[in-house]
């Protein structure tokens, strides 16, 4: 029974996908993709509204029908009501999430509603996950949903659904998105080695890298820097978005290197490696990441270190189209 | 999907909800059963008040089968509308206790809408049905808040959305009962519930039955007359009829006799609808003589009464033909003549032995007919509806010592005086009279319009009907009861006779329960045929009905759609955008057009200086106009609330005195 209803609903959604091919997020929500369906409770109504139906005829009781047809009356003007409920909606997703294998890929969603009214218990599903929330009148909302990934590598998700039951949970209104998200996997940062000192440091040697010690002038902006960093003054001035460059002195670069960690499986290897590269972060060193293959130069912050869990993420598996 | 918990608010509301359509079978379900299903509820309550689960499986299993087994010992069935409602009811309360999860409520929601319509079924109160709509109306917002998953909106924004649902769905409603096919008869047949209590006149009469019937207001039947209806004193509706008598009561004699005897109609012929209320009687009240009536289970008996096979359970429509003034042609059989002579043996001494004196003296049947009504008018006799209570011999009594009596004492003592004289008499119940309700030109009779009268064979001239009342009281043929009594006020008929607007006001809302019970109780298959012709629908039959049904769902339904979608299509800003353009067209009308470059705060400063006297208005509306669009969220008016604001807002033509102090 299961399986044949999981074999229907791969069917509908491969249907659908066809249907209506590769969507561009943001994506609003028009009537052509809304699909909606009684729920069980609604089939139960269903049954209940016809036997209302003939006890009223049998009984020719014309009271008994007004309120038997008032009741599917209502019923059906609910089904256009969950409808709408989604109709409308304006969908937006960030489609890249970096994520460590054994936890959760959280998909930010956002969810727009420019109507003038309240779009209640709206449930987003991408895969087991869900996560529901209610739009007001002309706003906007962001639920997050958090996708379990048992596995290091690159998660995609082609389909995700938005859902909803209201207003009496009779109807169950739904869409197939077809976005392509993709949760990076990091592998889930464990190991037992201790990390390396920096190689062959001269105790004089300094060299000069990108810290946050010393104020060195203004840089462009790019993404993962920290916000405290942002030249908020220039911005308001009207120009470019820019960030405040700082020196510090640090020691030489260490380099987490593969070909050090002999003796561990490739899963293992990558797990110590992980490791050492929140280590690093969290002791504001400066790294660098040598896979067999792939090296990544050494640097510090956020946007570094998503590049290092990143690679440590495709190790060895084909990369997205 | 994992089951969901209910809190205790969420099972307070669906509870109340029960506990209200409940209400209407306040009368029809024994009341154990109800009160079963409030303590069980109560009981759930007050565990999931303390956070705590409903009682353990066990418990509540043999709760279950005690309960069902209860219902059937009174019931012997669960077949039939009192039995099945009883145990949906039942079951339904008791299903409280074991509410867990959201499933569980889904299935009371559902029992609370069936037990409404089982109400409905077998009722015609506009009231009830008033009701009901309230109750389902608080039952689906109890529902909204039950699926509700996040923070649940308050209860006034549920009603208010679930109000706006039904309202909705009205006009589907509307096509869908007008034009649904309705059936001839029953699918199956309706096993009869029993024990509803008969009203209105019995198989038997004593002395007080009547006058206890005439204090009740109670609307017996009400009647439509084609043409014009006959004089008040011909207004005879006739009801079972009398033969045995054993010295206090009257009873009928059940002869077995059907087939009325032929009668030789003369005068005008009146046609008519008789609108029963129901009664749990099998008999219809025709005007005195009916020849012809549409119901095909009811017929004549042999004196003249219309009798159908099954009590009248709901309210009926009978349309009839009588004749008032008639001229008998079958002569009385002998066994006829035995029986509607008989008096039991020594009982109303006095009675009889006055009337075989007054016989001797008047041995021609009219000559003693008219002396024993001259002794009705010339002695003290009153007519009063608190007679003395009156012994076993009730003739004896009433004609030598009380002298007081209503309708049934003068009918029953009339008749003894004829039966002790060797003419065949017998006692005729029914109703004399109704009041015309001249808003909608119809009959209302009331119970307490009630009548006892007598018919006795004239040999040549057949069943004459004598009334002895009037010849006391001719005010009670004339006009009524109440008139008659009016001197005692007993009837406390008085004060209200004395208050013409209470009258009116009383006979305006009768005049609506007919309109109900015609245009909804009655709709039946005719009524769509006649919707079908008014329509200019050729040839109306089953099939065009149901294809205009589809045509008419189908516009709906489309309207339906239109209207739930146009709120999200547009935009609130959009929306706003054009409320606002309303407002500044109006003024611009009022000679006040808005100026390209001007914000809403600017025009309003604007209108403010050149018309003070709408100055504020229109700033208070631009003022809602920013908060609107501008802070959406935190406003404490609604797009709504605005748009109306904006239609009702009128800038008068500017006044004229400070037009010319502009021009100057």
């Amino acid at each position: 029974m299961r399986t044949i209803r999981q074999a229907a609903i791969d069917k509908i959604r491969a249907w659908s996908a066809r249907r209506h091919g590769l969507d561009s997020l943001p994506i609003k929500i028009n009537r052509r993709r809304i699909y909606i369906l009684p729920t069980r409770f609604g089939i139960m109504l269903g049954l209940v509204l016809a036997a209302m139906l003939i006890a009223g005829l049998n009984y020719n009781s014309n009271l008994g029908l007004a309120f038997g047809f008032l009741m599917a009356s209502v019923a059906l003007v609910t089904m256009h009501h969950c409808n709408r409920n989604l109709l409308g909606l304006q969908v937006d997703v960030t489609t890249e999430v970096d994520a460590f294998a054994g936890r959760e890929a959280r998909f930010e969603f956002v969810l727009k509603n420019a109507s003038n009214v309240e779009r209640r218990d709206v449930e987003i599903r991408c895969l087991t996950a869900s996560g529901i929330c209610s739009v007001a009148a002309a706003s906007s909302e962001s639920v997050s949903v958090a996708v379990p990934v048992p596995r290091r590598g690159i998660t995609r998700i082609a389909q995700f659904e938005l859902r909803t039951r209201h207003p009496f949970g009779w109807f169950n209104a739904w869409t197939y998105v077809q976005g392509s998200l993709i949760a990076h996997v990091a592998p889930a940062p464990r190991g037992e080695r201790t990390l390396p000192s920096a190689a062959g440091a001269g105790s004089g040697s300094r060299s000069e890298v990108r810290g946050d010690e010393d104020f060195a002038g203004l840089r462009a902006y790019e993404p993962g820097v920290p916000l405290k960093h942002m030249a908020w003054k220039v911005l308001a001035r009207g120009g470019e978005a820019a960030v405040r460059s700082y020196t510090s002195l640090a020691a030489l670069p260490e380099w987490l290197e593969w070909s050090a960690l002999t003796g561990l499986d490739t899963e293992s290897r990558l797990s110590q490696l992980c490791l050492w590269v929140l280590e690093s972060e969290a002791a504001q060193r400066i790294y660098g990441l040598r896979l067999p293959g792939r090296e990544i130069a050494p640097a510090f912050g956020a946007a570094h270190r998503f590049a290092c869990l990143r690679a440590l993420a495709a190790y060895a598996i084909a990369e997205p189209r | 999907m994992t089951p969901k918990p209910v809190s205790y608010e969420q099972l307070w509301g669906i509870f109340a909800c029960l506990i209200l359509a409940l209400l209407a079978h306040l009368g029809s379900l024994p009341v154990w059963v109800l009160v079963t299903v409030a303590v069980s509820g109560g009981l759930r309550l007050a565990l999931a008040r303390r956070g705590r689960a409903g009682p353990p499986r066990a418990l509540r299993l043999s709760i279950v089968a005690v309960a069902i087994a209860l219902l059937f010992v009174q019931f012997r069935t669960f077949n039939g509308l009192s039995a099945g409602t009883a145990l949906l009811v039942l079951v339904a309360g008791l299903k409280m206790l074991e509410t867990e999860t959201q499933r569980d409520i889904y299935v009371i929601t559902l029992s609370i809408y069936f037990v409404s319509v089982s109400a409905l079924l077998e009722s015609t109160s506009f009231w009830l049905f008033a009701y009901l709509i309230g109750v389902c109306w608080l039952t689906t917002a109890a529902l909204l808040r039950l699926t509700g998953t996040l923070p649940l909106p308050d209860w006034r924004r549920c009603l208010r959305y679930s109000g706006r649902l039904l309202g909705q769905a009205l006009p589907l409603a509307l096509v869908l009962w007008l034009l649904f096919p309705r059936f001839a008869g029953p699918l199956w047949h309706i096993p009869e519930d029993g024990h509803s209590a008969a009203s209105g006149l019995s198989d038997t009469m004593s002395p007080g039955d009547i006058d206890q019937l005439a204090l009740s207001d109670e609307v017996a039947f009400r009647v439509h007359f084609a043409g014009a209806a006959p004089p008040p004193q011909e207004r005879y509706w006739r009801g079972p009829v009398m033969h045995a008598f054993d010295g206090r009561t009257w009873s009928r004699a059940y002869s077995g006799q059907l087939g009325a005897p032929a009668l030789q109609p003369q005068g005008p012929a009146y046609d008519y609808t008789v609108s029963l209320e129901p009664n749990q009687r099998r008999w219809i009240f025709a005007l005195d003589w009916p020849s012809h009536w549409d119901l095909a289970d009811a017929a004549l008996t042999g004196d003249y009464t219309l009798m159908r096979r099954d009590p009248v359970s709901r309210p009926i429509d009978v349309a009839a033909t009588s004749h008032t003034r008639v001229q008998w042609t079958t002569p009385l059989s002998p066994t006829m003549r035995e029986r509607d002579t008989r008096i039991p043996p020594n009982s109303n001494p006095r009675t009889v032995q006055m009337a075989q004196s007054l016989r001797r003296a008047h041995p021609a049947d009219a000559e003693y007919v008219s002396a024993v009504l001259a002794m009705f008018t010339q002695q003290p006799f009153y007519y009063t509806l608190t007679p003395p209570k009156l012994s076993d011999n009730s003739v004896d009594a009433f004609l030598f010592d009380s002298k007081r009596g209503f309708c049934e004492h003068y009918a029953s003592a009339f008749a003894v005086l004829m039966r002790a004289a060797g003419i065949p008499a017998r006692v005729v119940t029914g109703y004399q009279g109704g009041t015309f309700n001249r808003f909608a030109d119809y009959w209302i009779v009331r119970q307490s319009d009630a009548h006892a009268w007598d018919e006795i064979w004239i040999e040549g001239r057949g069943w004459l009907r004598m009334d002895p009342t009037s010849a006391i009281a001719p005010e009670r043929v004339e006009h009524g009861a109440g008139d008659a009594l009016n001197a005692e006020d007993a009837l406390g008929v008085g004060w209200r006779g004395r208050m013409h607007w209470f009258a009116d006001a009383r006979l305006r809302l009768d005049a609506l329960r007919q309109l109900w019970r015609e245009r909804i109780l009655f709709f039946d298959q005719d009524s769509q045929q006649k919707l079908l012709e008014w329509l200019k629908i050729p040839e109306p039959d089953g099939h065009k009905l149901v294809l205009l049904l589809a045509a008419a769902l189908t516009l709906v339904l489309c309207w339906l759609t239109w209207i739930v979608r146009r709120e999200v299509d547009t935009s609130r800003k959009e929306l706003l955008v054009r409320i606002y353009a309303r407002l500044c067209a109006k003024l611009a009308a009022a000679g006040l057009p808005r100026l390209a470059h001007e914000g809403a705060e600017a025009y309003a400063a604007r209108v403010a200086l050149r018309r003070p006297d709408i100055g504020r208005a229109v700033t208070a509306l631009c003022r809602h106009y920013s908060t609107l669009r501008y802070a959406a969220p935190t406003a404490h008016i609604t797009v709504g609330q605005f748009d109306a604001a904006v239609r009702a807002f009128r800038p008068t033509a500017r006044p004229k005195s400070s037009r010319r102090r502009t021009y100057r």
